[in-house]
């Protein structure tokens, strides 16, 4: 005979009577532990609403679209009509003074113009490269920032400066800082989500979604796009749901009866850990499932395309659609943070070949996804961010041994990101460039700066949200940061 | 430094004032400076406005100073307290006030006392001098004598002086302590906190009914002479020294050989080698006089920091990061003193000043990094066994590589084509052999691919080279101040020195090195290493330090909850010379450590979070022993100690997110050594270590978090290595009780919790089985059929135990 349970549509899980550890276990309950037994661990939605918010907030969620390598702002975002007629010039002596390349060899490098044409679109007028012919539908929406500036030159400083407001390995990064400030709020999936489409591997592999110094719960989940999302999510091949159902039923009664017994709180936590565990068997893999999207849906990201002619590329152009669909899912579902990989922009030779390619992959799926978002009401409460490391260098690389010149360096003094959504005032343009499009000529915004706002349109106070390690109390925006007035809504 | 002693014997008269005035109320007779106004300032002031650390420019330590003011201009305006800017400082409104800042106002009687002080005429005598107030933790270590006559609670007896501190907290405080802990509970807590595996059933039931007095003792003495003890202390160890298999960051090449400094944590913890030895060996072991192999691979303790090799990386801008973390490291984990916060501005709290931190800087900015070359003959059977296996083939091979051997080769042509064959690196190696073959001959191809595939697996001769510090003899490097913190803004010049606030350091020669520094953490003097030191010991076997910041002695972490008992262990920690093991034998004899650790063993509402120590605490076993007392219940724990790491199977999306991640899965038993023994990436952390929160490696842990999630769970249910575990004990289980469910999960329980089965629970598991078989049975679309329906069952039953929170807890 089955029990009751199994029969029943029914979490049997549910069985168990949860209010029975609150009311029973108080008296022993340690107020630190009770506080994590209240507060859902963090990692999935917490009953109580956490309570950290210092400004009325205007962003829910986030879509961290990271363009991981350094993607060249002068040929996508930031035309430079004189740098062109430079072209194949040394550049001004006093301009490479105390400056530092990764691999320019300063006395002979020479100014690199873009073969781009560029164009005015939508009713703001935002000139953007012929490389993004999607992106120009959507630029309405969006705030283009050309001033972003850094002074981190190497890719993983740079992309932990991004990431987490430091160029050293170990900090929280701007996921776990909105999950640890906010709680999540999607009952059965993780608050901080990680998709990849990658070239070659992340520099900093997973300290891209590290929780730092923060409890490890608020570290990124890393997901995958197909199969079975989560590691250690499916059952071992032996074990159906109905098993898996009747066995967690028998842990949690087991456990049940030693938190009676000994009443030490640890337990009902994990009871309530694996409840949940349970709830995400059962719901992460429905985020998988496209097939209750439409085709126009499917089509608009791009999740049909044919896929790149080169055999070593198949599946990536698809992928990254389906991660920008999946982030759309996500985010539907509740998920506080998302960051989609693109790797690797870092286009140091053949950068008009590789931009091609990287354009291609991504600029249809992120148009839809802007798109997709505004549609289904969601774009007000949830901010979609765009962005690399570091933009790269006016200058033509001429690296030792490179034969011809055909790329350009990394270049943290100057590039561009944009935003959309989230309470972001679109259809605008923030900072200039020089002529050549060297250094900031106007409206600075240093990561720090891009960081404060950011948990400013979350309701946070950059300088108020903090975590003592080492006897220091941390922020995201270590001892600056300004909140860019002029991106809110 | 007489002027140091002057100042402590000035300080200690002030303390007397400040408690002879203590009690005091506000009244009419005429301020008396010394007796009315010092001790106020010296409370609410002087920590951050002293002769040192002039906050704002101001110091209050005399009257020449606080004449002098500070940036905004002079605060006392003698005789006009209106015109005193201290005064608008101090006052509050709505309840804050501007000064002190991050701290309560000044009570209304401090405030008018102030007032009076002013208005008549704010006299300060010329010589006297207020001193900052001396942080508790480095305060002079005195052993506190043991509080006698403690009524002994049948339940509590006072079996060590550590009892006694404890005891009298409980006294004092009315708290009722738990009473002990049964025998399998204790049994099982010792193994966890010493050894860091489960007791097999046997040793447990033999425990349970050894009659003699001294079972416990003997048990305990057992278990520090495990050579597993190494390991449980060792990992502790590792993480302060944010040991790691990589160098991190985008590189994050493989260290090949930083296994060989886990090596030699393990043995000097086995032979307890003595703190301060095992502690100036770590950090200056290249200084020691003829410093032996062993005492170089110690200071690898430092090489362990991360180290940047992106390429076109600044290479001196990442040095500086290295000795940075070094300063830091040294800090937190010797002096509890969190340094790092004065790399850019004088420490905002704690007694250190910028030109501080790089005067500790300037002892390892001349530490080169080296490698020593090590010999293990383990490493040498492995290989002669290795080469034994391979050399039969390679015979062969060479047999049939006669047949194409052309016909008149000279002597030196041999030698030659020797040459080639022995010094083989790579494939395209092998065609400098043409001229020595017959290349067109049939079959020569053949020949020479199957020559290749060997010659590529040719076992190698052990080259074990283990990264160690030198001292740099030739262009030594001066150290200057950063301009805040900015590595190539060079300040005022720095000699090595040590804080101002802590004893002197004596040295060896005229400029102090590394080793004077490492020898001065331990001179008799120094109050901050031992306490920081038993401190962490105490933390180990409680779950929670005395202190409950272990890094952070300073004005910011945590007070001791029992600072006189603290005292007391760190002197005989000195007294015991060192020895680790002397420490834990003392702790775990006493009846504070054989406390039930249940929360409801005794009822203290006021004291829910244990502070007062009335029981022992129980908490999730790390992340390493997590894995290990899977593998020991269900017998797969391949128990080998130290040597090379290993790499479970990982899917490759897992390691697909970092670059060029190579992890070929170890094979064998080796796959099931201890979770110590994984091999560290730290770009592509093993996952399941970091659900279980073991740390990243990227500084110094002293404190690991104890998380409880769902990814837990579901590691635990269904990862391949715990699936793996279960599968195991359930087939034992099912072989040796194909027809007595019962007795399986008895022997389950006991393999697992070191405990018989309840009724009730016994009851449950049956219920379990039974549905589980009948699910077995049953035909679905998500499980794959199994031909033995019985066995599956079990082995759920299995997975079920081994998922329960006792099996992972220490209680």
């Amino acid at each position: 005979m089955l029990p009751p349970s199994l029969n029943n549509e029914m979490n049997p899980l549910a069985t168990l009577n949860r209010r029975r550890f609150f009311a029973t276990g108080a008296s022993g309950l340690g107020t630190v532990a009770l506080a994590a037994l209240m507060k859902d661990n963090g990692l999935l939605a917490g009953e109580v609403p956490q309570q950290l918010a210092h400004i009325a907030p205007r962003a829910k969620r986030c879509i961290y679209l990271f363009m991981e390598g350094g993607p060249s702002q002068m040929d996508l975002f930031d035309p430079k009509p004189k740098l062109n007629e430079l072209d194949g010039q040394p550049m001004p002596e006093s301009l490479l003074k105390d400056i530092k390349f990764a691999f320019i060899q300063k006395e002979a490098a020479r100014l690199m113009g873009s073969p781009r044409t560029f164009k005015r679109y939508g009713e703001c007028g935002m000139e953007l490269s012929d490389l993004l012919p999607h992106l120009s539908t959507c630029v309405d929406d969006i705030a283009l920032i050309r001033s972003m500036h850094c002074e981190q030159f190497n890719h993983l400083p740079g992309q932990l400066m991004m990431l987490s407001g430091s160029d050293l390995q170990g900090r929280p990064t701007l996921g776990s800082w909105l999950n640890y400030g906010l709680g999540s709020e999607s009952q059965n999936l993780p608050g901080y989500v990680v998709l990849a489409t990658l070239g070659r591997g992340l520099p900093g592999g997973a300290s891209s979604w590290s929780s730092g110094f923060l409890p490890s719960q608020y570290a990124g989940t890393l997901f995958r796009n197909q199969g079975s999302p989560v590691l250690n999510l499916a059952n071992p091949p032996e074990i159906s749901e109905a098993a898996q159902m009747r066995s967690l039923q028998t842990i949690n009664e087991l456990n049940g009866l030693r938190f009676d017994q000994i009443g030490n709180p640890e337990i009902a936590s994990r009871i309530k850990a694996y409840e949940l565990a349970f709830r995400m068997q059962q719901t992460a893999p429905e985020l998988l499932d496209l097939s209750g999207e439409t085709k126009a849906t499917l089509e608009e990201y791009g999740v049909t395309r044919e896929e790149a002619s080169k055999s070593n590329e198949s599946g990536f152009q698809g992928s990254y659609a389906r991660n920008c669909l999946l982030a759309r899912r996500m985010v539907e579902r509740g998920v506080r943070f998302v960051t989609l990989f693109l790797s690797t922009w870092d286009h140091h030779s053949s950068l008009d070949s590789g931009l091609n390619r990287y354009t291609k992959i991504s600029d249809q799926p992120i148009a839809a996804l802007l798109k997709d978002l505004k549609r289904r009401g969601l774009l007000d409460e949830t901010l979609v961010v765009w962005g690399g490391e570091f933009g790269r260098t006016p200058l033509g690389e001429n690296r030792a041994n490179f034969k011809t010149v055909t790329g350009r360096d990394h270049h943290p003094y100057s590039f561009s990101m944009w935003l959309a959504g989230g309470g972001i005032k679109g259809g605008q343009v923030i900072g200039e460039t020089d002529e050549i499009g060297w250094g900031v000529t106007k409206d600075p915004v240093h990561v720090h700066d891009l960081h404060a706002t950011i948990l400013h349109l979350f309701g946070l106070d950059h300088e108020k949200l903090t975590y003592r390690f080492q006897g220091r109390d941390f922020r995201l925006t270590d001892v600056s940061g300004n909140v860019v007035e002029r991106l809110l809504a | 430094m007489i002027d140091l002693k002057y100042r402590i014997a000035l300080t200690a008269t002030l303390m007397y004032l400040l408690l002879a005035s203590g009690g005091k109320s506000f009244s009419a007779e005429p301020v008396d400076f010394q007796r009315d106004v010092a001790p106020i300032l010296h409370r609410h002031c002087l920590s951050c406005h002293n002769d040192r650390i002039r906050r704002g420019g101001l110091s209050l330590h005399s009257a020449q100073a606080a004449d002098k003011g500070g940036e905004s201009g002079s605060s006392i305006d003698p005789g006009d307290p209106s015109a005193s800017y201290l005064l608008d400082l101090i006052t509050p409104t709505d309840g804050t006030a501007e000064m002190p800042r991050d701290a309560p106002p000044l009570s209304e009687n401090e405030i008018a006392t102030i007032r009076r002080w002013i208005k008549a005429g704010a006299s300060w005598p010329a010589d006297f001098e207020i001193q900052p107030p001396v942080l508790w933790s480095l305060q002079p270590l005195q052993r506190p004598s043991v509080p006698q006559d403690i009524a002994t609670a049948e339940q509590f007896p006072i079996r060590n002086p550590i009892d006694a501190f404890v005891a009298a907290r409980h006294k004092l405080n009315g708290v009722k302590p738990a009473p002990q802990a049964d025998r399998r509970t204790l049994i099982r807590r010792l193994y966890f906190d010493l050894v860091g595996l489960p007791p097999t059933p046997d040793v447990v039931e033999a425990f349970v009914s050894d009659e003699d007095p001294r079972a416990y003792e003997r048990l305990v003495d057992d278990l520090l002479a495990s050579p597993h003890f190494g390991e449980r202390w060792g990992r502790y160890w590792l993480d302060l020294a944010r040991y790691a298999d990589s160098d991190g960051y985008l590189g994050d090449s493989i260290r090949q050989h930083a296994w060989v400094y886990r090596e030699w944590v393990i043995d000097a913890i086995n032979q307890d080698l003595p703190f301060n030895q095992f502690s100036i060996e770590q950090l200056a072991g290249d200084l020691l006089e003829k410093p032996t192999v062993s005492q170089k691979i110690a200071t690898g303790f430092h090489r362990n920091t991360l180290s940047n090799t992106e390429a076109g990386v600044d290479l001196e801008l990442y040095r500086t990061k290295e000795i940075v973390d070094r300063v830091n490291t040294t800090g937190m984990v010797w002096l509890g003193l969190t340094f790092g916060c004065a790399e850019c501005h004088d420490h905002k709290h704690d007694p250190v000043s910028q030109k501080e931190f790089y005067q500790l800087y300037a002892f390892f900015n001349n530490a080169n990094d080296a490698t020593v070359t090590v010999k293990n003959q383990w490493e040498v059977t492995e290989y002669e066994q290795a080469r034994e296996k391979w050399q039969p083939a390679y015979d062969e091979l060479q047999t049939r590589l006669k047949e194409y051997e052309l016909a008149d080769l000279k002597p030196e042509q041999k030698t030659e084509r020797d040459k080639i064959l022995n010094g083989f690196k790579k494939a395209s190696d092998l065609k400098r052999l043409a001229p020595f073959y017959q290349t067109k001959k049939a079959g020569w191809d053949k020949v020479n691919t199957q020559l290749g595939k060997l010659l590529e697996t040719k076992p190698t001769p052990p080259a074990t080279k283990a990264p160690v510090f030198t001292e740099r003899t030739k262009d030594r490097r001066d150290t200057f101040i950063h301009v805040r913190g900015i590595y190539n803004r060079p300040g005022e010049q720095v000699k090595p020195g040590t804080p101002f606030v802590l004893p002197d350091l004596s040295s060896r020669d005229q400029t102090p090195d590394r080793l004077d520094l490492a020898q001065w953490l331990f001179q008799d003097s120094n109050p901050l290493t031992p306490r920081v030191a038993v401190n962490r010991i105490w933390q180990h076997l409680f779950g929670r330090g005395l202190v409950a910041t272990p890094n952070d002695f300073g004005t910011k972490g945590e007070a001791p909850t029992h600072p006189l008992l603290l005292d007391w262990l760190a002197a005989e920690y000195k007294q015991r010379d060192w020895s680790r093991k002397a420490m834990i034998r003392l702790i775990v004899m006493s009846s504070t450590y054989r406390m039930s650790s249940a929360a409801n063993a005794s009822s203290n509402p006021r004291d829910i979070n244990n502070l007062l120590l009335w029981r022992q605490n129980s908490f999730r076993l790390e992340a390493e022993i997590v894995r290990d007392i899977h593998l020991a219940a269900c017998g797969l724990l391949d128990r080998t100690i130290g040597r090379r790491g290993i790499r479970p199977p990982l899917p490759a999306f897992v390691t697909d997110v970092g670059r060029s991640v190579k992890w070929p899965a170890s094979q064998g038993s080796e796959r099931y050594r201890r979770g110590m023994y994984i091999v560290f990436k730290r770009t592509v952390p093993y996952p399941m270590l970091m659900t279980f929160d073991a740390p990243d490696a990227t500084v110094s842990c002293s404190r690991r978090e104890r998380s409880n999630t769902p990814l837990q769970a579901l590691t635990l249910l269904n990862g391949p290595m715990f699936f793996e575990s279960a599968q195991a004990l359930g087939r034992q289980m099912d072989e040796q009780y194909p027809d007595d469910f019962p007795a399986a999960v008895q022997t389950m329980y006991l393999r697992c919790l070191s405990r018989p089965v309840s009724e009730r629970e016994q009851e449950f598991l049956s219920a379990a089985y039974a549905d589980l078989l009948q699910l077995a049975e049953t035909k679905t679309k998500d499980a794959t059929q199994t031909d033995n329906p019985r066995l599956t069952a079990m082995v759920q039953v299995a997975r079920i135990i081994m998922n329960l929170d006792e099996f992972i807890t220490r209680d």
